[in-house]
């Protein structure tokens, strides 16, 4: 049985009244749109809020789920949406730090498990905007094709196939910018 | 280094993924043996590659599963109280198409008004010729607007309370 049509069938058993089987979905599918929320909000905290949030959220539309589509694109198009409401919710309170990016570097900083590699990484991808960060970061997942990434983000395919190679080429001169500065220090 | 244009930084992508054909791609190895710029920019595009290649999926918290699971039951109040906004709404909805009805069919829309352009001081100043006379059916107005409030109840009926009722019908399974 394919994880699409073992999707189909929890989700069955939980519109018959079956709620506890939901955990089953969430723990599959709770790391990637984690990571989505978190490349659009670049807070842990708020991103966990948010793809709680999702699950949530679609949890109560299962009824209404088109079965034409994988339910894991479904989820992660509320997800995407939902960080995104998020962000413009919480506009200020992200505006009101002077520098995001400083205040990132420090946090991934804190972080004695992120290597320097993912680092800079971090940083690089920070100065792209979210739906940028979004269509690379599902690019690179090597889970979903163009369509799929089209889908959760509600964009054309053409549009995010030109999104990703202009990502993937701001994400190169950022790292290249970062690693230079990275060896005047030394 | 100097800037490549947006068609070679295009190409060179396509040739990192391998998406170039053979003829085009050996035509670019040419291409890019004599220029060390291109060279450069391959690397660059190469290193990002392997680093975004390897970041890593991030996890959430030990505790979401049960989070979430603990919160579940939260979130249908809001839908009761849309339903209830819902109903509130339509009967708005009726009460002024009721109202507009009777109207009608008392006869308060029947007179046709004729607008004539030609008596404004500003059509007179700017445009020398006559203008048609436009003539105005209240009956007309009112049942289009009748017709539009209509659609609108079907619409709100619809998502605001069969839908929202539906669904809490399956989900608790009666």
């Amino acid at each position: 049985m394919t994880n699409k049509e073992g999707d189909l069938v929890l989700i069955d058993r939980i519109l018959d009244g079956e709620q506890a089987l939901y955990a089953t979905l969430i723990d599959r599918y709770k790391s990637y749109t984690f990571t989505i929320a978190l490349k659009i909000l670049q807070n842990r905290p708020e991103a966990e809020e948010a793809s709680q949030d999702a699950f949530i959220k679609a949890y109560h539309h299962l009824a209404g789920f088109n079965r034409q589509s994988k339910f894991s694109t479904w989820l992660y198009r509320i997800a995407f949406n939902t960080a995104i409401s998020y962000k413009r919710k919480h506009r200020y309170k992200f505006q009101s730090i002077e520098n995001t990016v400083i205040e990132y570097h420090q946090e991934a900083e804190g972080m004695l498990e992120k290597t320097d590699r993912q680092r800079y990484l971090n940083l690089a991808m920070s100065k792209l905007n979210e739906a940028d960060r979004t269509a690379l970061t599902l690019f690179y997942m090597q889970e979903f094709s163009l369509e799929e990434i089209s889908e959760i983000m509600s964009m054309q395919a053409n549009t995010i196939k030109v999104r990703i190679h202009r990502a993937r080429q701001r994400v190169a001169e950022e790292l290249k910018n970062i690693l230079q500065k990275e060896a005047l220090t030394l | 280094m100097k800037k490549l244009s947006q068609d070679l930084e295009d190409t060179l992508l396509d040739y990192l993924d391998g998406n170039l054909d053979p003829s085009r791609r050996e035509a670019f190895e040419q291409i890019l043996k004599g220029n060390i710029f291109l060279q450069k920019r391959l690397e660059e595009l190469r290193t990002a590659d392997l680093v975004l290649k390897q970041s890593a999926v991030e996890h959430p918290s030990k505790n979401f599963t049960a989070h979430v699971m603990g919160r579940l039951d939260q979130y249908p109040a809001r839908s009761s109280a849309s339903i209830r906004n819902g109903i509130l709404l339509l009967t708005g909805l009726l009460i002024v198409m009721g109202i507009a009805v009777i109207l009608l069919s008392a006869g308060v829309f029947d007179d046709t008004t004729t607008l004539d352009l030609n008596n404004s001081d500003l059509i007179q100043r700017y445009i020398k010729q006559s203008l048609p006379q436009i003539s105005v059916s209240g009956k007309l107005i009112v049942n289009t607007i009748l017709l539009l409030n209509l659609a609108l109840a079907f619409v709100v009926l619809d998502r605001t309370i069969l839908k929202p009722y539906f669904q809490r019908r399956i989900q608790t399974g009666h």
